[in-house]
């Protein structure tokens, strides 16, 4: 199979590594980019997922950290969004000791129904602990202890990250056009993609074309012409301005979610800088306001002026349309806000290469592969619009619009099951799992009014002092271990 | 909280078959708060979960979570260990063939085991695929000792169920729900009295003129549902796919050496089973009533168990409820499933509604919400047992007419789309609730022959000589340990023995 990729950013050069790696007997990858166009380098912050992705592809983690100047990443904070004034970590972790029958947040629920002093739920979550202190070391493998409660995920520089993958392939042999596309050669009958011609006159065939040119959808959306589901009535977020700066603060092995008049602001620090950006809605606040606010709000030295984005939440209807599969930006949009363009990008990758086709591509594995991305996407889009919707905050007409507007069923349904009993919704196979959903129902105050019976079985004495003395440890634990900086300092320095 | 309903706080359940007991058990052990009554109704024939003696793995679990050990559970109760099943004649060509549970095979490369067993299927005669299950070796050579923790080892990754006397088994759990404080109380159902504002149950008047009220009723009757007859069945019938409506039981001495494994054999108008406990063998017959007369399928299986049957033919009406918690009355076992019992899951499903019902104990007024959750789940779990059941029927090859018009059946379309990637490159879905792990759909797939068209490209690093090697290695050590373990009637005797001292 001759693999044509168009497009050489983060999705290009993750799928080009990624089948060269793996597929070496079934495939020839031949990426196409062009200098001139430039890339988005979504997503410097990631998901846990990510560690799986390069450990198949042999890369080695330190090695990879220091060459893209990553930092370690336990969680995201999410700062005023229920209520201003609010912070709440989403880990990468567990509840509690993340055994047992019961969900933990069940007999928390209980200790505030009954009245009881309990402490605030991070101080049972050692990931958020770790996190709050500013440390880091890597979580225990021994699914006995504590210290195994917790993953972690990166943070680094997106525009490292392509150039570092695609050394990879072209070592795998992977072939690398520069130019770019002019034009597409499709077959009368079928529709298929014959090949891409680019603007040296050359002409590409292929046999499957993978599109991740990006925003623009050069093949998915401009030639085949596969609809876009627009989400903006629910992820009204259509700009965003980003802005890095100097590093001047301590270096959190977390991801800064902050919730602003008008959206929300990243905030993302990497060994070199620190990355931001004010993701906001162009139909309640101007970009010139966004940029000064985004220059307002950075903690350190400006590096750039702010340099603008534009994009609109929502997908492709399908991914894979005849023989052409578009990964990344090329096939759909979601908000950074919980970190998932990498993860969607992994996510379609896993599902080409487990269901890579023959010259003869079978609409059984087609269909499939669009199952499982329509999968994904509706899940994450559920959760994003939570953070949103689940919010007390009224005081711009941004947040007034989102906590009134109407959701879809499938989250409305998961909201009002949370509210009964601090049930969740539980699926094993999706990105973000109980802990997730618990984190942001309880850091937005949806507090339910129950909890589940079996929580009430133990005395209130006994559960009093088992609570206190797992928070107790908790902090114990997280004290014990080192720093941030100091980690990243002895593992994977980047060069000077 | 202002506006919310109470807590539930008195449950009735209805039914005195081991389904009855059971969840008797489960809500007054897992939720001690609760005041639990039962009314042991004697279980009719048809209450297949309270009948049918071979039962799947997750039944340790079920007894783990009440405090139940396998004292209490095989020892006491008089149960014997179950590997799996063997399968005879369900397609004519290929052999008979065994699906035990947990792991078979190892994986290496980059792919999962089976695609590496398929490429060679499909490059010459492999070995059966079943052949790198240990749990399918002892199985097959009468032996059986528990899974061993150490990972790594051949015995390390199999599951095992229970081989169960009913009667007896009932009498323990009886116990036992005496033991844990549940409420007994005698007598018969007379009516059931629906509450005018909103239809929930509000008392059910027994013979004696006396009434039982509860804020949650458990219907565990048996397809009868006597309770929720009286407030809705739809039903959803899946007689399309499962063909058989009869089931006729026969019962036998015990065998001097036990087989860990249940017999399941293909005939004319369905098949025929046969399951061995240290009390007694048991024996029946599912077959279609418009392909065979009950009188004739009385003497087929007098024939094939040595003993006559055991009352007259059952009628089964396989399917499921469209909403099994409806108001505050929740159906549970065959009273909410019918299904036949090939593969065993009628008490499997019994315990997972239990076990759902435990953890998501609603307000009293068991709200649209909390409902809908549960009905999501029960219906997921209930649609797969149906898929995987169908697969046996789907993926026959037999001649008899009944055969035939069984896998010519249009599949329902969760199944057909399990079907078409598995044919396709042997890629199995994943579902929801799903009883039946991956390794026991490859099973039965592999096993009645249905072989995908082609195999992952990601096995293409592994050379296929170097994986029929590892094929070989797995094969020879699996059989070289299988002698040395002890017949599964020994070891069942030096359990006892050891539980005596």
């Amino acid at each position: 199979m001759n693999v044509i990729i168009v497009g050489g950013g983060t999705a290009g050069w993750m799928t080009a590594a990624a089948i060269a790696r793996l597929l070496p007997t079934r495939a020839s990858v031949h990426l196409v980019e062009s200098e001139a166009i430039g890339i988005v380098g979504v997503g410097e912050a990631t998901l846990p997922h990510i560690r799986a992705f390069n450990e198949r592809l042999g890369i080695d983690e330190a090695d990879f950290m220091a060459r893209t100047r990553a930092t370690f990443k336990l969680g995201i904070e999410f700062r005023d969004w229920g209520r201003p004034g609010d912070s709440y970590i989403h880990p990468f972790g567990t509840f509690g000791r993340g055994s047992g029958e019961v969900d933990f947040h069940q007999y928390w629920l209980r200790m505030k129904h009954e009245g009881r002093p309990v402490a605030e739920l991070e101080q049972y979550s050692l990931a958020c602990m770790i996190a709050r202190l500013n440390r880091f070391e890597l979580p225990s493998r021994d699914s006995s202890r504590l210290d195994s409660t917790f993953g972690y995920a990166y943070q680094f520089d997106a525009t490292l990250f392509a150039p570092y993958l695609r050394a990879l392939a072209e070592r795998l042999g992977a072939r690398r056009t520069e130019g770019r596309v002019v034009g597409v050669d499709r077959d009368g009958e079928s529709g298929d993609i014959n090949a891409i011609r680019m603007e040296s006159g050359e002409t590409i065939e292929g046999d499957l074309f993978v599109d991740c040119s990006g925003f623009v959808s050069l093949l998915l959306g401009k030639v085949l012409g596969e609809p876009f589901q627009d989400w903006s009535h629910w992820l009204p977020c259509d700009r965003a301005a980003a802005m890095p700066c100097r590093t001047e603060t301590a270096l959190t092995p977390y991801t800064g979610v902050i919730a602003m008049p008008g959206g929300w602001r990243w905030r993302i620090p990497l060994q070199h800088r620190t990355g931001n950006g004010y993701v906001f809605a162009s139909a309640f606040l101007s970009e010139d306001e966004a940029s000064e606010a985004i220059a307002a709000a950075v903690e350190g030295e400006p590096i750039a002026q702010p340099r603008l984005l534009r994009f609109t939440a929502g997908r492709r209807e399908r991914s894979w349309v005849h023989n052409c599969v578009g990964i990344g930006l090329a096939s759909g949009f979601l908000e950074p806000l919980e970190s998932t363009s990498i993860y969607l990008i992994q996510q379609a990758i896993t599902g080409l290469l487990e269901l890579f086709p023959e010259k003869e591509i079978s609409p059984v594995d087609r269909d499939e592969f669009n199952r499982l991305i329509d999968l994904e996407y509706d899940r994450i889009r559920d959760f994003l619009i939570l953070h949103y919707h689940a919010t007390e905050r009224t005081d711009s007409p941004f947040w007034d619009y989102v906590r009134n507007m109407s959701v879809p069923d499938t989250l409305q349904e998961k909201i009002e099951l949370f509210r009964r009993r601090g049930r969740v919704v539980k699926y094993r196979e999706g990105v973000f799992l109980d802990a997730s959903w618990i984190a942001v129902y309880l850091g937005q105050h949806i507090i339910p009014e129950g909890h589940d019976m079996r929580a009430d079985a133990p005395s209130a004495e006994a559960l009093g002092r088992a609570m206190e003395s797992l928070r107790a440890e908790i902090r114990a634990t997280a004290e014990r271990v080192p720093d941030h900086v100091g980690h990243i300092a002895r593992y994977c320095p980047m060069a000077a | 909280m202002s506006g919310r309903a109470p807590s539930i706080h008195a449950i009735v359940v209805v039914g005195g078959g081991i389904t009855g007991w059971s969840a008797a058990a489960a809500l007054k052990k897992r939720l001690p708060a609760l005041a639990v009554t039962i009314l042991p109704l004697p279980p009719p024939p048809d209450a297949l979960a309270d009948r049918i003696g071979s039962t799947l793995p997750s039944i340790a679990e079920f007894h783990a979570d009440i405090g139940l050990t396998e004292a209490d559970t095989v020892v006491r109760a008089g149960s014997g260990f179950r590997l799996g099943t063997w399968f005879e004649g369900w397609a004519e060509d290929p052999p008979a063939y065994v699906h035990a549970y947990g792991e078979v095979g190892r994986p290496f490369g980059t792919a999962s085991f089976h695609q590496h067993w398929v490429r060679a299927a499909r490059l010459a005669a492999a070995e059966p695929f079943d052949g790198h299950s240990a749990a399918a070796a002892m199985g097959r050579a009468g032996r059986f000792v528990h899974p061993r923790e150490e990972p790594g080892s051949p015995l390390a990754g199999f599951g095992y169920g229970l081989q169960i006397s009913p009667a007896r088994y009932g009498e323990m759990m009886r116990a036992y729900v005496r033991h844990l404080g549940v409420a007994e109380r005698a007598g018969a159902l007379a009516a059931v009295r629906l509450r005018g504002e909103d239809g929930f149950i509000e008392a059910l008047r027994l013979d004696d003129g006396s009434e039982l009220r509860g804020d949650l009723f458990v219907d565990c009757t048996g397809p009868a549902r006597r309770l929720r007859s009286a407030l809705g069945e739809a039903f959803e019938d899946w007689s399309r796919w499962l063909p058989c409506d009869r089931l006729l039981f026969a019962e036998a001495p015990p065998a001097a050496e036990l087989p860990p494994l249940d017999k399941a054999v293909a005939t004319g108008a369905g098949w025929r089973w046969e399951a061995a406990s240290p009390l007694r063998t048991s024996h029946g017959l599912a077959y279609a009533s418009a392909h065979l007369s009950d009188g004739k399928a009385a003497r087929a299986l007098r024939v094939a168990a040595g003993a006559e049957a055991e009352g007259d033919a059952v009628a089964l009406r396989q399917g499921r409820l469209a909403e099994p918690w409806l108001r505050n009355c929740v159906a549970i076992g065959d009273a909410a499933v019918a299904v036949e019992p090939l593969e065993w899951t009628n008490l499997h499903l019994a315990h997972d509604a239990v076990d759902r019902l435990v953890s998501m104990m609603p307000d009293r007024d068991c709200s649209a919400v909390e409902l809908w959750d549960y009905n999501r789940q029960a219906n997921a779990e209930a649609d797969r047992v149906r898929d995987f059941l169908a697969l046996h029927y789907i993926a026959s090859r037999r001649g008899e007419p009944f055969w035939r018009a069984a896998a010519a059946a249009e599949p329902p379309p969760s199944l057909a789309h399990t079907l078409s990637l598995f044919r396709e490159r042997g890629r199995l879905p994943y579902y929801e609730e799903e009883t039946f792990a991956r390794d026991s759909w490859l099973s039965v797939l592999l096993g009645q022959d249905v072989l995908p068209r082609r195999t992952d490209p990601l096995i293409d690093a592994v050379a296929p000589a170097f994986a029929d090697d590892a094929m070989a290695r797995m094969r020879s050590a699996i059989a070289a340990m299988v002698p040395t373990l002890p017949t599964h009637s020994l070891y069942l005797q030096n359990l006892m023995r050891q539980s005596a001292r």
